[in-house]
């Protein structure tokens, strides 16, 4: 488990505490309802941890959606320019000058991109930038009902979070060369209690 | 198994069916360029003393639109394909377009013309082999393990080869037949090999390069593109004195079955988030 800290002077992020998280999927369902996306696609998902990596009763979640990339796979390979970082870190896809070639939705290991088959065009998370603008929380770090998602800036991490947040947890894949922004929390064992 | 992407399939083989065939004519030019072979075509060509007939340029021209066509297709906005070469700074795609665009561009000039000297024949191959070099960087992306390296550009390189001899021998004189003989019995030896390797190394790799090891072996695909497109053809190079010319459609056949494999059964990273890689 390995951190690697941005370059950039700010690097607006997820902060996904696994411990917190209950699975009750707000968070997908509430993006869902702000963006009203085409039947099967989706921005944000939970994913459950494998039993070979959290070998336990109790169950954990990751809660994914877009990483905001210092370095998109997304924006590199996007041949028309669609993609845009903000100097806020923030990843944006201008959906009006997508083609639908498709090629981001293969370069990013994450599979933040999405095609949308009635458009025709690739969408993404976008981490609610115009709702940033205007000095509110992403849809899902608002709906959380446990706290278990928070928006962060990378390059200004509190001591605690730093302390404690991992950049790539088992059931995650590592990509150094695109250094997602997203860090996790990781659940503790849990306890066994006798009676 | 994922799409197979049928457009793309399209694309990427008959492109590098095009580039093969004009790097081997360059080829052939080089070996008979102090008259060593001789060189009449066998279909009616130029009349100059140099390998490569309108026929074959024309041919070239036609599957390498085909290709660009084919493009057009995979795409969700074909109108917008003009603007493909907006980010040649930093996108692959971009300069896979530019570079194909080039190549095209060449060939259609020695089709019109009818005169392909030796300076176009060598900037037909060497772009050509830019070209290639694209398009195996553009289908070499991080989300995808087991060809985030060298192996799209080993494999296209094998079907220009491939596909180059075999259309190639439908056009070149009787001096130039052992020399695609031996080029397309060489890149078959080699076509087996890579094909069988591959596979293995990716099971004995990270968990998605094993799944995706898995996917390509349990793919009808993968055996018919093995046994049809190199095993078959390489038993009868062996035993044959020359090209047949129906090996051309028949390596043609097992590239666009291998195609398919590396498109619809190449696992994605993404596809594995929660479980261990």
């Amino acid at each position: 488990m390995t951190t690697q800290k941005t370059s950039l002077p700010r690097q607006r992020a997820f902060l996904v505490d696994v411990e917190r998280c209950i699975g009750c999927f707000t968070c997908a369902m509430a993006c869902k309802n702000y963006y009203h996306q085409e039947t099967g696609v989706v921005w944000r998902q939970l994913y459950p941890l494998d039993e070979a990596i959290y070998p336990h009763r109790e169950r954990a979640f990751f809660s994914l959606a877009c990483n905001h990339c210092e370095n998109p796979a997304c924006l590199n390979a996007c041949p028309v320019k669609a993609y845009e970082k903000r100097e806020d870190g923030v990843v944006v896809h201008h959906q009006d000058r997508c083609i639908g070639c498709g090629n981001c939705i293969r370069s990013c290991p994450y599979g933040a991109p999405r095609y949308n088959p009635v458009l025709k065009k690739a969408e993404k998370c976008s981490l609610c930038h115009e709702r940033l603008d205007a000095g509110k929380q992403p849809a899902c770090v608002q709906s959380c009902p446990v706290r278990a998602l928070r928006l962060v800036d990378i390059a200004a991490l509190s001591t605690t979070d730093a302390a404690n947040a991992v950049q790539y947890p088992a059931g995650y894949p590592e990509m150094p060369q695109v250094n997602p922004s997203t860090r996790f929390i990781m659940p503790r064992t849990p306890r066994v209690v006798r009676r | 198994m994922q799409n197979i992407e049928l457009p793309l399939v399209l694309f990427t083989v008959l492109s590098q069916a095009a580039v093969g065939m004009a790097l081997l004519l360059a080829v052939r030019s080089c070996g008979c360029a102090g008259g060593a072979c001789a060189t009449t075509p066998t279909i009616a060509g130029t009349g100059e003393n140099a390998p490569g007939s309108r026929t074959e340029w024309l041919t070239a021209t036609i599957v390498m639109g085909v290709a660009l066509l084919a493009s057009l297709f995979h795409l969700g906005h074909p109108e917008g394909a003009v603007r493909t070469m907006a980010h040649l700074e930093k996108a692959w795609l971009s300069r896979e377009i530019l570079a194909f665009g080039a190549f095209a561009a060449l060939l259609a000039v020695a089709a019109l013309t009818g005169k392909a000297g030796a300076g176009l024949r060598a900037a037909a191959a060497l772009v050509g082999l830019v070209a290639l070099y694209t398009s195996g960087m553009t289908y070499a992306p991080p989300a995808m393990p087991a060809v985030h390296n060298a192996a799209p550009l080993g494999f296209f390189l094998l079907s220009a080869l491939l596909l180059g001899a075999s259309f190639g021998s439908w056009f070149a004189g009787e001096g130039s037949q052992p020399m695609l003989r031996a080029v397309l019995l060489g890149s078959l030896a080699a076509a087996l090999a890579v094909y069988v390797i591959v596979p293995c190394v990716w099971a004995s790799g990270g968990t998605v390069m094993q799944m995706t090891a898995r996917a390509w072996l349990a793919s009808p695909l993968y055996w018919a593109r093995l046994v049809l497109g190199i095993i078959v053809p390489l038993v009868v190079m062996i035993r044959s004195p020359r090209i047949p010319r129906w090996m051309g459609p028949l390596v043609l056949l097992g590239e666009l079955a291998g195609r398919a494999v590396f498109f619809g059964a190449t696992v994605h990273a993404a596809m594995n988030l929660g479980a261990p890689y």
